[in-house]
């Protein structure tokens, strides 16, 4: 194994010790039962971002239930994620007033601009995108709904206008740490 | 209805409400003015944070001391942000399209000055003979507001202002009186299910009361997961404690000692809102151990569904509380029989339960003279699409589809014409202008082959193809459908299948023909109400607007202009306004360059189709059309 | 329990009251199509559609996996109607299906093969897309070969692994079209806490799940 290659696997060594830890955190303010698998995925997701594999076999040994159960509770639901989210979240609402409002022309924007499809995340960890079926805004179609805050009126300029505010952000950042 | 007179209770709930209504009187009675600023997510998602942000620090730095609350939605969502002002000697005024701007100038000219700004007023709430109010406006005949009597009007995160406002007078009242006589009011009252299928309330409780077996539970379905469908979210942020009270009342009428709410994950505000609101609803003792000192104990627990479609079925819900995969079960038994862990369980919808403690209080007959027919009530709905006046309405049941859409919504903008109406959202089905003298009740639009589903409303006009909304609903219904039994798994995924290959032109009459088979096959073969109603929007969009098939099959041609294959994005040469490269400018993949005579020309190999040259090019020229097929565009510019 | 008469077909019979009409009709010669039923569980899974009946006092075929026998019930399992539904069950689940018997070793036994013949149809219809998703075979087990592509979503193996013995290496994962008879975290099979009882393969209507020793006659068969 190259040295490189070694520090990989120690860090992911690491990682899965601190999901692991932060998973049994979790399952302390829950009782044994199988009606908590649902509020305990949430509360894992929460802390961790993603439904890692070792996260999935914790729960599973807590609630005394096959891994491969937990697994396909967690693959049935849309709100759970199987891999590590990106620094933004972008969601696209793809209701019915957002669609016929051009919701599906929101999307390819996105999907265009960050290079990635729906469910995906950006290599630089900076954005995920996905899909979300209806926000309830369907007044202030196409909705994206932007880290949790929807936004009304998303059509492929206000895209730009979005990801610019995100690159002002970052750059200022930048400045910041350089002083 | 009798009340058999019981002082503790009364006297537990006088008491909390007496101090409630001292604690509305200081505030709204005090002859200081009020702000009310509607922060629903709707508003939220047209910058109602900033505007309350902007009122908080103006009023700070004028050093006025005047209450603000948020609030949740009055209904009038098209001009949201929406600010209330209340000051004496005039009557509480609306406000619309409220920015930072205009909420600046509120603050200065109207709280601490004395104009009320009458540019930005959208209606005074109360008649008055100063400023025109919402009774004014043509849709003030139609709306009969029963569940959203206190949206907008009401802090929905401080209990009291529920209580001064009615709020759990109900329950008290039900308290004292027998659950058999309650479940009587409710049958007597003609409440049926709000979620879709329309089974009466009553009777379902009676049979839920009735089954053996305990502990029973009470259940209501939040999980609104109809796309164009927000009732249920608007009501939870704007008034969650109506809906408890509902609940609450639900279990004492069947016997239940807990309950759940099911609210989805995707609603972040609602599921913040209604556990404040159970919380201060245990500290006054209206939830928990011997409710208003009572015999009866009860206490409801916040569920937070994980984002499936399909939840909203009811046997999916209660299977998702269990901790598994939402997967619908055979019926019967129904959960009123055997539901959540195998106990008898009522399962009713966010509106069923927030009419109930109107019932409560003002009786059987006050709620039974609303409506017509076999629907009783009044229909709440969610306008959204292309109609002037998006938002939420309710207007009693029987209101004809043209009332709710012309004359509550004031139509269709920018002068184009109504194609259709699609209720009942993934279930539901599209209606065409004929069909818009139908009265809107669970019967009706049945008949039409729509259904009221859970009341989302999404107005249609002229450039919207009819095709595309039903392959929209497919590809929804196929996304969502849970995979359990093969017609639903399958049977969606072909018709999405076929109607994909006819948006884009690849379709052919044999196609279409097993498409309509395989709806009705679907429609008959499958196991839960999301399979057999999942074929609904082709089979209506086929019924109503078979040509669009057509055309789309036989010609290539998207007579709506949107179907994206069948189009192509031209720049009329005679309307280019040559100087000017708003097109340019604004193309998003640099597709529009100019020619020789500085005519604007798009590249058909780059472009996106992404509208925004249309939007772009000014009004005055309008020279960016929109061709289907896409060989209309003349060979020149290929 | 109360013992009933009921006419199925025509043929007069005999049942406790409350007994399933589909296995009342099977254990007495009278077959209808099915796949996802198992006789031990409680709750009919009421999952693939195939056993439609026509029965007297119902305008519309229902599935024979839910109803219970009653007194004088009248049922004719070869109705138009119910036959209709069921070809068409069938014929959307072989559109989604690897038909490859000629290099199939549960030919002849498959039960998919039994079905075709009773209700009259071919394995593939020209009607329908084909709706395939291609998804890799799991070769990893000493004794199993699990190829999903054969795998109707009956769940018999399901139950078997997970309800009935508690094993839980198989379950269901994903939901809709993409929903899958899988291992956890769609791990090889031989690296889960597979006991090797071979009790799904027994159960399997197809040729999803086969023993070693018959898959690889079946390599022969395809070389």
């Amino acid at each position: 194994m190259t040295p490189k290659a070694e520090a990989v696997t120690q860090d992911s060594k690491d990682e899965e010790a601190i999901n692991r830890q932060e998973t049994r955190l979790a399952l302390k303010r829950f009782g044994r039962k199988r009606w908590n698998l649902i509020p305990i995925l949430q509360k894992v997701q929460a802390r961790l971002g993603y439904l890692p594999r070792e996260a999935m076999v914790e729960i599973a040994a807590y609630l005394g239930i096959p891994e491969i159960d937990v697994y396909g509770v967690v693959t049935f639901y849309n709100q759970f994620r199987l891999n590590p989210p990106g620094k933004h979240s972008i969601r696209v609402c793809l209701g019915t007033a957002c669609h016929m409002k051009g919701g599906y022309i929101t999307l390819d924007a996105w999907k265009r601009r960050l290079d990635i499809n729906s469910g995906e995340t950006t290599a630089d960890r900076e954005f995920d995108l996905d899909t979300v079926a209806c926000v309830g805004c369907c007044t202030m179609a196409p909705v994206t709904v932007v880290d949790n805050q929807p936004e009304g009126k998303v059509e492929p300029t206000k895209v730009d206008g979005i990801l610019l505010a995100f690159e002002l952000v970052r750059e200022a950042e930048k400045k910041e740490a350089k002083q | 209805m009798k009340a058999t007179h019981s002082p503790t209770i009364a006297s537990a709930f006088e008491d909390i409400k007496s101090r409630a209504i001292a604690h509305w009187q200081e505030v709204f009675d005090s002859g200081q003015p009020v702000i009310l600023v509607g922060t629903a997510t709707c508003g939220r998602a047209a910058g109602a944070l900033d505007v309350l942000e902007t009122i908080q620090t103006e009023l700070e730095k004028l050093g006025v001391d005047c209450p603000v609350f948020e609030v949740g939605c009055l209904g009038h969502c098209y001009a949201e942000p929406l600010v209330v002002i209340s000051k004496p000697g005039y009557p509480p005024i609306c406000y619309g399209y409220v920015n930072t701007v205009i909420a600046e100038r509120l603050v200065r000219e109207f709280i601490a000055g004395d104009n009320p700004c009458l540019e930005f007023v959208l209606g005074a709430l109360e008649e008055n003979d100063l400023i025109p109010s919402f009774a004014d406006f043509p849709r003030a005949v139609y709306e009969k507001k029963v569940v959203l009597r206190n949206c907008g009007h009401i802090d929905p995160t401080d209990i009291e202002h529920y209580i001064a406002n009615d709020g759990y007078s109900g329950l008290a009242t039900a308290l004292q009186t027998s659950p058999e006589e309650i479940i009587t009011e409710i049958k007597d009252s003609g409440l049926r299910g709000r979620g879709g299928a329309g089974f009466s309330t009553g009777e379902k409780w009676e049979k839920c009361r009735d089954t053996r077996g305990r502990p029973k539970y009470v259940i209501c379905n939040a999980d609104e997961g109809d796309p164009g469908a927000f009732m249920d979210r608007a009501i939870l942020e704007s008034d969650p404690h109506s809906v408890i009270e509902g609940i609450i009342i639900a279990a004492y009428a069947i016997g239940a000692r807990y309950g759940y709410i099911y609210v989805r994950a995707e609603y972040p505000l609602a599921v913040e809102r209604v556990r404040i609101a159970l919380r201060q609803a245990r500290k006054l003792n209206l939830l928990g151990r011997h409710i208003l000192e009572s015999d009866f104990s009860f206490d409801i627990r916040l569920f937070e569904g994980s984002g499936a479609f399909v939840c909203g079925e009811e046997t999916a819900l209660i299977a998702s509380l269990e901790g598994q995969a939402g997967m619908p079960r055979y019926r019967p038994p129904y959960p009123p029989s055997s539901g959540l862990y195998g106990k008898p369980t009522v399962v009713n919808n966010v509106k069923t339960l927030a009419s109930v403690p109107p019932i409560m209080v003002n009786g059987a007959g006050w709620f039974n003279d609303i409506g017509s027919g076999e629907s009783r009530g009044t229909a709440v709905f969610a306008l959204a699409g292309k109609i002037v006046n998006t938002g939420l309405v309710e207007v009693p049941m029987g209101t004809t589809l043209r009332q709710v859409i012309f004359d509550v919504g004031s139509g269709i903008p920018d002068g184009k014409r109504f194609k259709a109406v699609q209720i009942g959202g993934p279930s539901g089905g599209c209606l065409p202008e004929s069909a818009l003298d139908l009265p809107v009740d669970f019967d009706s639009l049945t008949g039409a082959g729509a259904m009221m589903g859970s009341g989302g409303m999404v107005v249609l006009d002229e450039d919207d193809c009819m095709v595309e909304i039903a392959r929209y609903f497919l590809e929804f219904t196929q996304r969502e459908s849970c995979g359990k039994c093969t017609f639903c798994r399958l049977g969606t995924k072909q018709m999405l299948t076929l109607l994909n290959d006819i948006t884009q032109g690849k379709g052919t009459q044999a196609d279409l023909d097993t498409l309509k088979t395989l709806a009705e096959d679907i429609k008959a073969g499958s196991l839960c109400g999301l399979g057999k109603t999942a074929p609904n929007p082709v089979l209506t969009t086929l019924r109503y607007f078979e040509d669009e098939y057509h055309a789309h099959i036989t010609e290539g041609c998207c007579p709506a202009l949107m179907c994206q294959q069948l189009i192509a994005y031209y720049i009329l040469p005679d309307k280019c306004e040559r100087s000017c490269d708003a097109c340019v400018g604004t193309c998003t993949v640099e597709a529009i360059s100019s020619n020789k005579r500085r005519i604007k020309v798009i590249d058909q190999e780059k472009c996106v189709k992404c509208n925004t040259c249309l939007t772009a090019c000014p009004p005055q020229y309008n020279a960016v059309i929109k061709l289907s097929p896409p060989s209309e565009v003349p060979a020149a510019e290929k | 329990m109360k013992t009933i008469s009921l006419k199925i077909d025509g043929k007069q019979i005999t049942a406790r009251e409350g007994d399933n009409l589909l296995w009342v009709a099977l254990d007495n010669g009278i077959y209808i199509p099915n796949l996802c039923a198992i006789r031990d569980k409680p709750e009919p899974m009421a999952a693939c559609r195939l056993c439609f009946v026509e029965m007297s006092g119902q305008t519309q075929p229902v599935t024979a996996c839910t109803e219970t026998v009653t007194e004088g019930m009248e049922v004719n399992t070869r109705g138009t109607e119910a036959l209709r539904l069921a070809r068409r069950g069938f014929e959307l689940l072989m559109a989604s299906n690897r038909v490859d018997c000629a290099h199939c070793v549960r030919s002849g036994s498959c039960e998919l093969q039994k079905i075709a013949h009773h209700l009259g149809t071919k394995l593939k219809s020209k009607r329908l897309r084909e709706l395939r998703r291609d998804l890799p075979v799991d070769n990893s087990h000493p004794q199993i070969r699990y190829d999903p592509n054969r795998c109707v979503l009956c769940g018999r193996c399901v139950w078997v692994c997970q309800e009935h013995l508690k094993t839980g290496a198989l379950g269901f994962a994903y939901r809709g079209f993409e929903r899958v008879v899988t291992t956890f975290k769609d791990e090889p099979l031989a690296t889960t806490r597979c006991d090797q009882c071979l009790k799904c393969v027994e159960v399997c209507p197809t040729g999803a799940l086969l023993p070693k020793e018959k898959a690889r006659a079946e390599a022969r068969l395809r070389a």
